[in-house]
């Protein structure tokens, strides 16, 4: 079986009476593809966050292959670099191109030369199909090309792993088709990725694994098929025909 | 005009003195009010509670105050004497310095929240996303206030006169009681600050259209 990439073992993170991740333990293997869904405000969220290490959690350990990145001693910062992460609401640097972006960590954390940061900041916008875009600003671009770009940025670094939080959910439901694209070319070339998305069809065809994730806690796991024909719990049976129903719909 | 071509010199050394302690003011203002802005963020509550108590101070009392006190009170405190000139330069540097922190930190405050996190997200530290993220933007953002500023701090340095420093406001002071032009020497004077702040606001404007970037620019 290929390594464990990432790890954690009876992770917590409250925030005052609301337990976001309540006693989580999960794993994921080099090059598989684990997608979390459930319902909003579960957690899910905050749980890719304390993975990264942007939020740091309560009490649990999280680990990047063999390092316990919640050991005090652990320079989180280049921990973090090895972490690719892509926000709902995609946050990228409002004051550069989308190649300043993509390359800004590049120079400023992995020291690379400038002419080599721009060489792989292209590369990872032509994996994302948006060399062409290169010089634009976010605010001169549609939803669906900046969250691309927000992809390409968290790729450059060859990161171990990518995590992605809703990364279409804040898009127009027209532009969500060319993010799924770039995600379904990133499956193929074997990323490990874990991903938050009520993206059923896209779920169905890549993911090795799903996730129903409720009040915190990882309630079932089990492969697509078996969330498609008859999950085990009735949380996730009831929370898989509402969001068929309303596939259906759109 | 003869009277004004008998005192040009006069005329030019205030000017200058003028034109030189506010564009100290500015830009010691402005990096002061960045360190101010950084720290009330991030330096917990103890420096927050001291940079709070430094900028009601300058914000809070008359700027002719400050210069009396720097030049009268500190000196008395210490035993020693302050040129009255340095005590200047520093007075109107510490005070801009006051009024900026506001600005820099409501600007940097609006950019912060999800560019903090992007950037912590990509492996930089916090230093670095201030830094090459953070500052970038509030710092375009504020241009405008900052334009705003300089007109006012310009206008304030006339209470230098007050010190005996040989400002434009006192260069036309002599001016005005030597040669009985009380009307023309004051208009003069008026036209001369005009002149100086139209030509640096004229360089903010240039300078922000420049530096704009699809985005953040804000309409103040
Ligand atoms: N920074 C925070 N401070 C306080 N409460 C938070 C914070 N982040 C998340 N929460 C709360 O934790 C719960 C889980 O949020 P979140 O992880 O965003 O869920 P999801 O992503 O599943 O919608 C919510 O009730 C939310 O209000
Ligand atoms: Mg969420």
């Amino acid at each position: 079986m290929a390594e464990i990439v990432m790890e954690c073992k009876n992770l917590w993170k409250t925030y005052g009476k609301i337990i976001a991740v309540k006693d989580v333990s999960f794993q994921i293997r080099e090059g598989e593809i684990k997608l979390v869904f459930g319902p909003s405000g579960s957690g899910k969220s905050t749980f890719l966050r304390c993975l990264a290490m942007l939020t740091i959690p309560d009490k649990g350990d999280v680990y990047l292959r063999d390092q316990c990145l919640t050991k005090p001693s652990v320079d989180l910062n280049k921990a973090r670099a090895k972490i690719g992460f892509v926000f709902q609401h995609i946050w990228l640097f409002r004051h550069l191109t989308a190649l300043g972006n993509v390359e800004l960590s590049l120079r400023r954390v992995l020291k690379m030369p400038k002419d080599e940061a721009r060489e792989k900041a292209m590369e990872a916008l032509r994996l994302v199909k948006m060399e062409d875009w290169a010089k634009h600003y976010p605010a001169q671009m549609s939803g669906g090309q900046q969250q691309r770009v927000g992809i390409a940025r968290a790729l450059a670094r060859n990161p171990n792993i990518i995590l992605l939080d809703e990364p279409t959910s804040a898009l127009d439901p027209e532009l969500t088709g060319e993010v799924i694209d770039t995600l379904r070319d990133l499956a193929r070339m074997g990323t490990t990725m874990l991903i938050v998305s009520h993206e059923m069809p896209f779920a169905r065809e890549v993911a090795d694994e799903m996730i129903f994730y409720d009040e915190g806690a990882i309630v079932e796991t089990g492969p697509p098929e078996l969330f498609f024909t008859n999950p085990e719990s009735e949380r996730a049976k009831k929370f898989m025909a509402r969001l068929i129903k309303k596939t259906k719909r759109e | 005009m003869s009277f004004l071509a008998e005192n040009l010199p006069l005329i030019v050394d205030g000017f200058i003195l003028t034109i030189e302690v506010t564009l100290f003011g500015i830009f010691a203002g402005l990096g002061l009010g960045t360190i101010l802005a950084i720290g009330d963020i991030y330096g917990g509550k103890i420096v927050s509670t001291f940079i709070r108590f430094y900028v009601e101070f300058f914000r809070g009392s008359p700027i002719i105050v400050q210069l009396f006190i720097s030049v009268y009170v500190i000196p008395a405190m210490f035993q020693t004497l302050i040129d009255p000139i340095i005590a200047g330069f520093l007075v109107f540097a510490l005070n801009s310095a006051a009024y900026q922190k506001g600005y820099i930190k409501g600007a940097m405050q609006a950019v912060f929240e999800d560019q903090m996190q992007a950037g912590l997200s990509v492996g930089m530290s916090k230093p670095q996303t201030i830094v090459y993220v953070i500052l970038p933007q509030a710092l375009r953002i504020v241009i405008p206030a900052w334009s705003n500023e300089f007109c006012s701090l310009t206008k304030s340095t006339a209470a230098l006169s007050i010190l005996g420093i040989r400002d434009l406001t006192s260069a036309f002071q002599s001016i005005a009681i030597r040669s009985f032009r009380v009307l023309e020497a004051w208009i003069m004077c008026a036209i001369l600050y005009l002149i100086w702040i139209t030509i640096m606001t004229k360089i903010f404007d240039i300078v922000y259209e420049k530096k704009k970037i699809p985005g953040i620019e804000i309409s103040v």
